[in-house]
Formats: structure tokens, C-alpha cells, sequence
């Protein structure tokens, strides 16, 4: 048996994986980066529009500061976020993008003088400061007030990828390659590494380390139609469920993007409807703005997306040998624009759907897109239970975002995560507590438990296939999972997700080579995968409410006098076929935020008992403190600088741009 | 959205072999597929896969054309498998790993020690002057700058270049597109401190610029269509200017 | 660490001296070619190349000299290009097979640069050493005989063909090397480059070939072709 020591033990080579291993490399602890494929193939970059941070450079986003983006984001959750995470998050967001422009990121920038824009499928003349020009830029993006989202052209996530793959080559880190974790090694709520298996010669052996952190992203896959890559399997998120002791949290929070390309499934950038495209119906009409007087297509993912579901419903989508879909109209755009600006879009269209968007509109419908839930952790990026395992990025439930997560906080959330967590993480291994007293027979169990499940795998005959179970796993999700649900769906979808686990457990592959063998790794990652479906199925069913994205037809309202919580979801033992469901209530009492209206989608929630009594206790706070000074009265709310470690406290230095 | 004529009956004609099977040798397997409007030779392989060999090999992860996983030589050309459509192909397609990098096994190659390697080689990241001072406001750059090196930034490291090559093909030491175009791309970066006599220690030699021969292959099969001809020819005069 | 420079100097070496050459050949064929304007045209030009017109006779010597420079430079170029050669069995297969299954013009077209400059080590190391050691029969009957009765004609019929595709593909490939002509759409201006490759190729070759049968003609029947009397007898 193999073991392999190390500090920290990353799992996941994207951005978030990346900046925690450079972040504890700096901090001179040894770590190894484990990755599916090569981490600068990650499915980070694939995010294309940009990257949230309020700098406030350009016109349209001057006066934007940390406290607009801080309420943007808890209402893009629908209060759902821990608002202590969304300020450390929206604090650090500047140093971030300013850390990646130092690290080489080409951001866009600001041009100044007059431009051309549209806004509201109108051309208006935008004034650039001749104070900012230079600076980086921002670009429009939904349910935000500011023009805040950061980018390169649409290939943010692919630029910032590559220099914090190029950061780690240069930090010295090793990334494995092609190596896939099956089990995380703990013992008495203290986790100790992983078992990992090669992809290419199927050897076993274990990773030791003081601190385990899982960023495998999310768990889009087990929707039959996903923007995400194909690794997104949600394995990393499945195997610390399978501990029975990690917690994971808001797992039936998924989001479905408005706009991927019909039928190939692949993401349009939000940065469409941000730069001015419009969506249109079968008759061509713009629709929107029936429904969204205010930010019309740019209202938040969940209430687009619903709001075409809607529209599509009413018999007004295009139908197409595909199934139903509206149009994504860029055109307005000017050819120019969309074939700088919107390059990868332009090419997506091109090669998947023959067409050119600055000439015809792209068929879009609504696709599962990103998964809120994930590992549950403290605001350390540590999980609630589980000592010595951290998560962040998309894998995380650490939780910014809620029910809902704002476009172009994702790639943020990831590397200001990966900042963040890391220096925890770093001050983990530097104490006591992070001292491993482990038996090898500990280990030697745990990778053997593996092997013979592999070993079952293979040697079983006459068993069930996996990519019919999977099938209809992914079939179920996206009709009784997806965007509008209901009791008697998500009962029947849990029902029958729960007979497929159970199926899962009685699998045989045809391909009996115990290396490299597709066969064999779809077969040992479907039950993981069911375990992830039935946890959003279950906080589904069990959610008698409306939040964010998740929606229940029978139970439309937000319900914030029963359902503000947070979903947990643990496995109870090896033999289960349902997890055990709890709930973590969010108190009003500690909110900078309490719970209102979101200024988009429908104006019709219940309210919690301590709602107004949070409101006017803000009053009378705000009262004693200097109104110019908005430092001050956020700390007299609720503070949270302490919470983040020491070197990212500083305020971030802006310029006052005037308008 | 392009339609191919109904009802094509497909022949894939795919080289396999896996290093990994002792009893493996290369050998030619072929298999039939109806085509259908909107087939990619990403779904064709999962196809494949799925009915006929589930132990063929391949890599696909974001089957959008972003990633650069896919990357196989089509037809006797690299490109990126995920975004080839079908119909844009003869009914009989021959699909065969990258060479030059390592094989894994059918389809699959290792592009990532490969262009680990190169990236090491080559110090492709910015070297700082002084550390960026995070609660600061960011340095200023000229919008036109900034995209000019995302111009070159945009290259997915797919490895077409290195297996469209003549000089790569003949000698393993070669950087390749791959590499010069990241040096042009640092070089115009005024964040890296170096300059073209750093520059120039790293890639003035016959496996660096000067071992080019302008075959363009890699110009000319470049799935993101980086502009890595002027590039080259740029480097190499100023890599000529140093001495 | 000391800086070595000298693959960037090697580098522009093959440039330049591939340049020098090209250029040489590309007047050297426009000059032979005189002798389709006739046996005199030939006559002035080969005289007024060694000197005629400023000494008032011919001086074979500078015909020894320049040719012993250009064998020179052939040399020099031939060496440094040879670099880039395959080296060995291996690498010579796994070029071939790249072309063969690329299908790419420009990596066909170098593998034609391989064999043309192969071929003119040997072709033009003859006709160099034989300018240099016998400049003075230089003229419509000397070069007339030589390529008739000394059965030359195969000889300069290949070279021929191997330097004006040399050189033509040559020039181009420097252009693309270093950059020359990019212009504001450097794609298209590769494909009129590409094109001019093959317009100056054809008419260099019309032209060439045209030359070498206006000699054969002459050796044949000791007439140019506007029937003026060359007499073609041996030294």
C-alpha cells in the first residue's frame, strides 16, 4: 500500500483548488493539488462573462462599493446567504481581482471619453472618466445595481485559470494528474486524507495530510441537460457526504442558467444580456419586460429562467425538433461588439449551431447550470463537523450565495475562497491540533474497502448497468428537480431516485480491466452521484417553499417565518437509501439585512416574527452613528473584519470617481 | 443550424492502442453510426463507447471548445473532437491520438506533463517587479494593451499545435507555438520584469524560435486562431536584435 | 551565465546568405536568359558581367572570383540549412508521415525545399566549378557546346528546376520567417505571397527553360533562333 504525506491534500484543480494550495505554499506548507483531468482544463474555465468585485471604475458602476455588492448578493440569495460570509466575501473581492491583475490577468479596461453602449436595447452614449482610464472595467450583469462584473473579453475564467495555473507552477506545486479521490480516511470526526485512485493505471493508494480540502466544483451532471463540463460529477461533495459525518448543506439550491444554446446544452455568457441582448418569443416579441417592469432581462438567474419557463409554458417558445426554446437576440449589439467582446459566444455559435449571433438569433432555453449547495462549512471554509476538512469554491456551502447565486460570483467566490480558506487552513497546520495520529491499519482498511468495492465491480456478472440507471437518474432531476416543482413530483422523484440507489448497489461492468476503464469508473462514481440527486430531491420535497431557485408551485410565497434555514443533509450509515435531513435556522437578529423585497420577481413573501423588530433595532442603531461614514455604521450592524484573517482586513483603497 | 444529409451511415476508423495492456498492440478498430442532425464527434464517441467498445478511451471535460481536452488528429489533422461537427466530415472518419505527446491509450494523450514541462521550462508566469499591494488601486494598462495580451492569452494549451508541427514531429525539445506564443505573450506584458535578453535564455536556440522552420502548421490548425505566425516572426527578430 | 549567441546568428545567417543567393539567381536567369533575345544579346551580357564595358576586353577572372563567392555562400548556406534536415531514419519518417497524413501546403512545400537544396549540392557544385575553372568559354557557342556536346543539358534542365523552386519557395518562407510584408491582414497577404510563389516560379521557369532550349537550338544547328551563325565547335 501506498501512502503519500503531505500537509495539506487539495482535491480539485480549478481556481478554487489552486488558490488554496498557492495560498498555504505561501505560507510554507508542503501540499499536492489531485485533479480528473489537467487543472488548467478545469471547468473554471468555462466561465466566460466575468468576475464581481466593486471596484467602481466605469461610468455605470461608479459610486459601487463593498455595501452595494454585499446587498446585491444577499438578495440575489433571497436571504438565504450568511450575510457575515457575503461581507468578508464582497471585502476581499478587490484584492482579489487585484491580486489576479498583479498574477497577469488581462482585465479589460476602462477607455475614457464617450462610447457607444446599449442599455435597454437602446444605443446611449456612455461617458468614461478621464480619472479612470487605465483602471479595470466592469460590465453589466444580472440582479446587480452597479455595472460590476470584471472581465476578459468572455474568456474570464479561462484567464484567470491559466495564470493561477502558471502561479502554481511557479510556486512549485505538484498537480496530479488523472487522480480521483474515492473515500475521504477520518476516524472520531477528525479527517485524515483520502484514498485515491489513478485514473490511468487503477492503482489505489492513500494521501495523507493534516488538512483535506475538497474544490471539485458542482454536481451539475446528474441533470440530463448541464452547461457544466463532464467531470462535474459532484464526486469530491459526494465522498465527504459519505463520511456519515461531514454535513452538506442546501443541496436542493440549483440553479438553471437562461441562456445555453439548444440542444448542445453549452452556456451563452450572462454578458449577452449584460453588453444588451435581448431574449424574444416565437413571434419575435421582446417578453421580458411583461413580466420584469424594472430589470427585465436582467433580473436574477432564477427569476429569468423562470420567467421564460413561464412564458415558454403559455405556448410562446419556438418549437424545434429539440423541444421548446426562445431566442437570444445579440444582434442589437453591433457586429463589432460581438465578435471582440463576445468571442467565445460567437465561436460556440459558429462550430455547434452553424450560425453567426452579430447576424441571427441563437435558439437558448433555460439549463441547469450551478449548484449552491455543497460541503457545509464555518466561514473558515471548515466543515461544521468534520475536523480537518475544509471545502471551497462551488464544492462549498460556505454560504454567499444562498438560494441563488448572482452571475459573475462564482469565479469571485472561488478565489476569494481559495484566499481566504487558505489562511485558515495555513493556520491549521501550524497548530497543534493539526497533528496526525493515525494507525496504517486505519489506513490500510479504508483503501482496502475501496479496492473490494472496486474488486465486487469488476468480478460481478449479470448485474445492472450503470448508464441506464444514470439515465433515468438525470431524466428525473430535470423533469421533477428542475426549475418549477411541486409535492407529488419531488415525492415520486425521490421514490424512485431512492429504487435506483438501490439498483446502484448491484452494478456489473462488460469491461473487466482494472486500470484504465471508463466503464468502471461510471459504475463506481453512480452511486455517489444518486446520493447527491436524492439529497436535492429530499430538501426539495421537504421545503414547503419558495426561495431563490428554488421554486415550489404548490407553495409559491418565500417563507421566511418557517423557512429561513439552511437545509443540512448528512448519510446516515453505509446502508441507507435516504439521507437524514436537519435544518440550521438564520437569525434575523444577526442580519445587516433582515428579509424584504428583492426588486425583481414577484413581491410576496411571509414574513418572519422578527423582521420588523431586526428593522427597527437597525434604526435606532443607525442613529448613533455618523451617516457619512459607512464603515462605521456597517460595523455597528455587524461586524465581521474580525472574521477574516489579518492580512486581508485592510479597506481597499477606491477611486471617488464623480459622475 | 448546418443539416447533413438524412440518414448517413458513418465509419469511424479509430487507431487503438493501450501502453497500460500488454497484449495491446495499434491497431485500427472500426464502427458504424447513423448520423443525425447536430452530431459532434464528442456525442459520436460516446456513442461508440456506450454500444460497441466501453473501453475506449478518450478525453472530453468541457465539450464546449473551451478546455482543449479533446484534441485528436481528425482526418489526419489536430483539432478539437468536441466542436467537430459530423456533418462537416466525409461519411468515413479516421480519428487518431495526438502524437508527440505520451499515450494513455486510444484517443487519449498526456498533454499535461507535456505542457507542464514546457511551462517550467519556459517560466511562464509573470515575474513580478515588486509584489502587488492587494488594498491598493491596480496599476493602469491601456485598454488596447490589455487586449492585445489577451489576444494571446486565449491559448488553451490543446497540444494541435505541437502535433501539427514538422520541427515538433522530428524533435522532442522543441517548444513549439505553444510556448513561443506565451513568451510573446509575457513579453508584451509590462507586469513580468524580464527582458529580451531573459527572453532570449530561454528560448534563443534551436528548440526555441530559432528552430522554427515556418511550416505554419500550427498557424493554420490553431482552433483559437491565435495570430501565432506574426508572433513567431515577431520573437524572432527581436530574439535576433539581443545578439 | 554566458549568453549564447550563436544560434541567433546561425539563424540569420541561413537568411541572409539564402537571400543573397535567391536574389544572385534571380538576376543570374534574367541574364542568361538574354540569349533568347539572341546569340548577340547573350554575347554583350556575358561580356559587359566580366567586364567588357569598363576594361575594354573580358576578364575570365571575375568570372573565377564571383563564382568562387557564390560557391562560398552555396556552401555556407548549404551547411547551415542542412541543420534543419532530418537526422536520422526516425525523424526523417516521422516528418514524412506528418506531411503525408497533414495534407498542408507550407509543410509540403518545405519537404520540396529538402529535396530541391539536396539535389543542388551536387548539381550546382558542378556548374559552379566548372565557371570557376573555365570562365572563358562563357558565351553562345562555348555555353552552347558545353550544354550540347558535353552533354551538360540534363544537368542544367534539373538545376534549374531545383532553383527557381528553391528560391522562389525560399523567398517566401523568409517573409513569413521574419515577418516582411505582413501588412494589416497578414492571412490574406500570406495567400498573395503564396500566389506570387508560383507566378514568379512559372514565368522564371517559362523563361529559363526557353533559355536552355535557345542553347540547345544553337548547339544543334549553329544558328540562334533568328538565324544569326554562332559557330559551336571544342576549344
Amino acid at each position: 500500500m501506498k501512502i503519500v504525506y503531505t500537509d495539506v491534500l487539495v482535491i480539485g484543480g480549478g481556481l478554487a483548488g489552486l488558490r488554496t494550495a498557492v495560498g498555504v505554499k505561501q505560507r510554507g506548507f508542503d501540499t499536492i493539488v489531485l485533479s480528473l483531468v489537467p487543472a488548467k482544463r478545469s471547468h473554471s474555465a468555462a466561465a466566460q462573462g466575468g468576475m464581481q468585485a466593486s471596484l467602481g471604475h466605469s461610468a455605470m458602476g461608479a459610486g459601487d462599493n463593498e455595501d452595494v455588492h454585499f446587498e446585491d448578493t444577499v438578495k440575489g440569495s433571497d436571504w438565504g446567504a450568511d450575510q457575515r460570509v457575503a461581507r468578508m466575501f464582497t471585502h476581499v473581492a478587490p484584492k482579489a481581482i487585484r491580486e489576479l491583475a498583479g498574477w497577469g490577468v488581462p482585465w479589460n479596461r476602462v477607455s475614457q471619453g464617450e462610447r457607444e453602449a446599449v442599455i435597454n436595447a437602446e444605443r446611449v452614449v456612455i461617458t468614461e472618466s478621464a480619472k479612470a482610464h487605465g483602471l479595470i472595467t466592469a460590465r453589466d450583469f444580472g440582479g446587480t445595481r452597479k455595472w460590476r462584473t470584471c472581465y476578459t473579453s468572455d474568456g474570464t475564467g479561462h484567464a484567470m485559470l491559466f495564470a493561477l495555473g502558471d502561479q502554481s507552477i511557479a510556486h512549485g506545486i505538484p498537480v496530479m494528474e488523472r487522480m480521483e479521490a474515492l473515500a475521504l480516511i477520518h476516524e472520531g470526526g477528525r479527517c485524515y486524507g483520502a484514498v485515491v485512485r489513478n485514473l490511468v493505471t487503477g492503482e489505489l493508494s492513500a494521501f495523507l495530510a493534516r488538512a483535506t480540502t475538497i474544490a471539485t466544483g458542482g454536481y451539475g451532471r446528474i441533470y440530463k441537460v448541464s452547461t457544466n463540463a463532464v467531470i462535474c460529477e459532484g464526486t469530491g461533495t459526494a465522498i465527504a457526504l459519505e463520511t456519515g459525518v461531514a454535513e452538506l448543506g442546501n443541496m436542493e439550491a440549483v440553479q438553471f442558467h437562461p441562456t445555453a444554446i439548444v440542444p448542445a446544452g453549452i452556456l451563452t455568457t450572462e454578458g449577452c444580456r449584460g453588453d444588451g441582448g435581448i431574449l424574444r418569443d416565437v413571434k419575435g416579441h421582446r417578453f421580458m419586460p411583461d413580466y420584469e417592469r424594472e430589470k427585465r432581462e436582467l433580473a436574477s438567474r432564477d427569476v429569468v429562467s423562470r420567467r421564460m419557463t413561464e412564458h415558454m409554458r403559455k405556448g410562446l417558445a419556438v418549437q424545434s425538433p429539440y423541444g421548446d426554446h426562445l431566442w437570444l437576440d445579440i444582434t442589437v449589439l453591433g457586429r463589432e461588439h460581438v465578435h471582440k467582446n463576445l468571442r467565445e459566444v460567437t465561436d460556440i455559435c459558429r462550430y455547434f449551431l452553424g450560425m453567426d449571433p452579430a447576424e441571427d438569433w441563437i435558439p437558448v432555453r433555460p439549463t441547469q447550470h450551478y449548484s449552491m449547495g455543497g460541503i457545509r462549512t464555518d466561514h473558515r471554509g471548515e466543515s461544521t463537523t468534520l475536523k480537518g476538512l475544509f471545502a471551497c469554491g462551488e464544492a462549498a456551502c460556505w454560504d454567499m450565495h444562498g438560494f441563488n447565486r448572482l452571475g459573475g460570483n462564482s469565479v469571485a467566490e472561488t478565489v476569494v475562497a481559495g484566499m481566504i480558506v487558505s489562511e485558515f487552513i495555513a493556520d491549521f497546520c501550524a497548530g497543534s491540533e493539526s497533528d496526525i495520529n493515525l494507525s496504517t491499519g486505519l489506513v490500510r482498511e479504508f483503501v482496502e474497502r475501496e479496492q473490494a468495492g472496486l474488486d465486487g465491480l469488476l468480478n460481478s456478472s449479470n448485474g445492472e448497468s450503470a448508464s441506464a440507471i444514470r439515465s433515468r437518474m438525470e431524466e428525473i432531476m430535470i423533469e421533477q428537480v428542475g426549475i418549477f416543482r411541486t409535492g407529488s413530483e419531488l415525492e415520486s422523484a425521490v421514490e424512485e431516485l431512492e429504487q435506483l440507489l438501490e439498483r446502484s448497489r448491484r452494478l456489473s461492468v462488460r469491461n473487466r480491466v482494472p486500470g484504465a476503464n471508463p466503464e468502471l469508473v461510471a459504475a463506481y462514481r453512480l452511486p455517489k452521484m444518486l446520493k447527491l440527486a436524492l439529497c436535492a430531491a429530499l430538501g426539495a420535497r421537504q421545503r414547503t417553499e419558495s426561495r431563490g431557485a428554488h421554486y415550489r408551485e404548490d407553495f409559491p410565497q418565500r417563507n421566511d417565518r418557517d423557512w429561513l434555514n439552511r437545509s443540512i443533509t448528512t448519510w446516515p450509515s453505509a446502508e441507507a437509501t435516504l439521507p437524514r435531513l436537519d435544518y440550521e435556522s438564520i437569525e434575523v437578529g444577526d442580519m445587516e439585512l433582515p428579509p424584504g423585497f428583492r426588486g425583481y420577481g414577484t413581491r410576496d413573501h411571509i414574513d418572519h416574527p422578527h423582521s420588523d423588530q431586526r428593522h427597527r433595532q437597525i434604526e435606532q442603531i443607525l442613529k448613533a452613528v455618523d451617516p457619512n461614514d459607512r464603515y462605521a455604521r456597517q460595523a455597528a450592524l455587524m461586524p465581521f473584519e474580525h472574521l477574516l484573517p489579518e492580512k486581508y482586513r485592510p479597506r481597499s483603497q477606491r477611486l471617488e470617481i464623480k459622475t | 443550424m448546418s443539416s447533413p444529409s438524412p440518414g448517413r451511415t458513418l465509419v469511424f476508423k479509430i487507431l487503438r492502442h493501450n501502453p497500460q495492456d500488454p497484449t495491446s498492440e495499434p491497431h485500427v478498430a472500426r464502427f458504424e453510426l447513423e448520423e443525425y442532425e447536430g452530431m459532434t464527434l464528442f456525442i459520436a464517441l460516446n456513442e461508440i463507447r456506450e454500444r460497441f467498445a466501453p473501453d475506449l478511451q478518450f478525453d472530453f471535460v468541457c465539450r464546449a471548445g473551451i478546455c482543449g481536452s479533446c484534441g485528436m488528429v481528425i482526418n489526419g489533422r489536430p483539432g478539437l473532437a468536441c466542436r467537430t461537427l459530423t456533418s462537416t466530415l466525409a461519411p468515413e472518419i479516421t480519428l487518431a491520438p495526438l502524437p508527440v505527446f505520451k499515450l494513455i491509450a486510444d484517443l487519449s494523450v498526456d498533454t499535461g506533463e507535456w505542457m507542464r514541462g514546457m511551462s517550467e521550462r519556459l517560466e511562464t508566469w509573470i515575474h513580478e517587479q515588486t509584489p502587488v499591494d492587494l488594498h491598493a488601486v491596480e496599476e493602469r494598462m491601456e485598454p488596447e494593451l490589455a487586449e492585445a495580451i489577451y489576444e494571446l492569452d486565449r491559448c488553451i494549451e490543446c497540444g494541435c499545435c505541437i502535433a501539427a508541427c514538422g520541427t515538433a514531429r522530428m524533435r522532442e525539445d522543441f517548444v513549439g507555438a505553444v510556448g513561443l506564443n506565451k513568451i510573446a505573450r509575457f513579453r508584451l506584458d509590462p507586469r513580468d520584469a524580464r527582458d529580451d535578453g531573459d527572453f532570449y535564455d530561454l528560448i534563443g536556440d534551436d528548440d526555441g524560435v530559432f528552430g522554427c522552420m515556418s511550416l505554419l502548421g500550427c498557424h493554420d490548425i490553431c482552433p483559437k486562431e491565435l495570430p501565432l505566425q506574426t508572433q513567431i516572426a515577431f520573437l524572432r527578430r527581436k530574439m535576433v536584435r539581443v545578439s | 551565465m554566458k549568453r549564447n549567441l550563436l544560434p541567433a546568428r546561425l539563424d540569420l545567417a541561413q537568411s541572409v546568405t539564402g537571400l543573397v543567393l535567391a536574389v544572385f539567381m534571380a538576376f543570374h536567369l534574367v541574364f542568361d536568359s538574354s540569349i533568347l533575345l539572341g546569340a548577340n544579346a547573350f554575347r554583350f551580357v556575358s561580356g559587359a558581367l566580366e567586364g567588357e564595358l569598363i576594361f575594354g576586353q573580358k576578364i575570365p577572372l571575375i568570372t573565377t572570383l564571383f563564382a568562387g563567392v557564390i560557391f562560398a555562400i552555396f556552401i555556407a548556406h548549404a551547411g547551415l540549412a542542412m541543420r534543419k534536415f532530418p537526422q536520422n531514419a526516425a525523424q526523417y519518417r516521422a516528418f514524412r508521415s506528418h506531411m503525408k497524413e497533414m495534407r498542408h501546403g507550407d509543410t509540403s512545400l518545405w519537404w520540396l525545399q529538402i529535396w530541391t537544396g539536396f539535389a543542388m549540392f551536387f548539381l550546382a557544385s558542378v556548374h559552379l566549378y566548372i565557371m570557376m575553372t573555365q570562365p572563358d568559354t562563357i558565351g553562345p557557342a562555348g555555353s552552347s557546346y558545353r550544354i550540347v556536346f558535353e552533354w551538360k543539358w540534363p544537368l542544367y534542365l534539373l538545376l534549374t528546376i531545383a532553383v527557381v523552386l528553391h528560391a522562389a519557395v525560399g523567398l517566401y518562407r523568409l517573409a513569413l520567417k521574419w515577418g516582411w510584408f505582413e501588412g494589416k491582414d497578414p492571412n490574406r497577404r500570406r495567400k498573395t505571397l503564396k500566389k506570387a510563389v508560383w507566378i514568379v516560379s512559372a514565368v522564371y521557369l517559362a523563361m529559363s527553360l526557353a533559355a536552355l532550349g535557345a542553347f540547345v537550338h544553337i548547339g544543334l544547328t549553329g544558328q540562334d533562333h533568328f538565324g544569326n551563325q554562332v559557330e559551336v565547335v571544342p576549344r
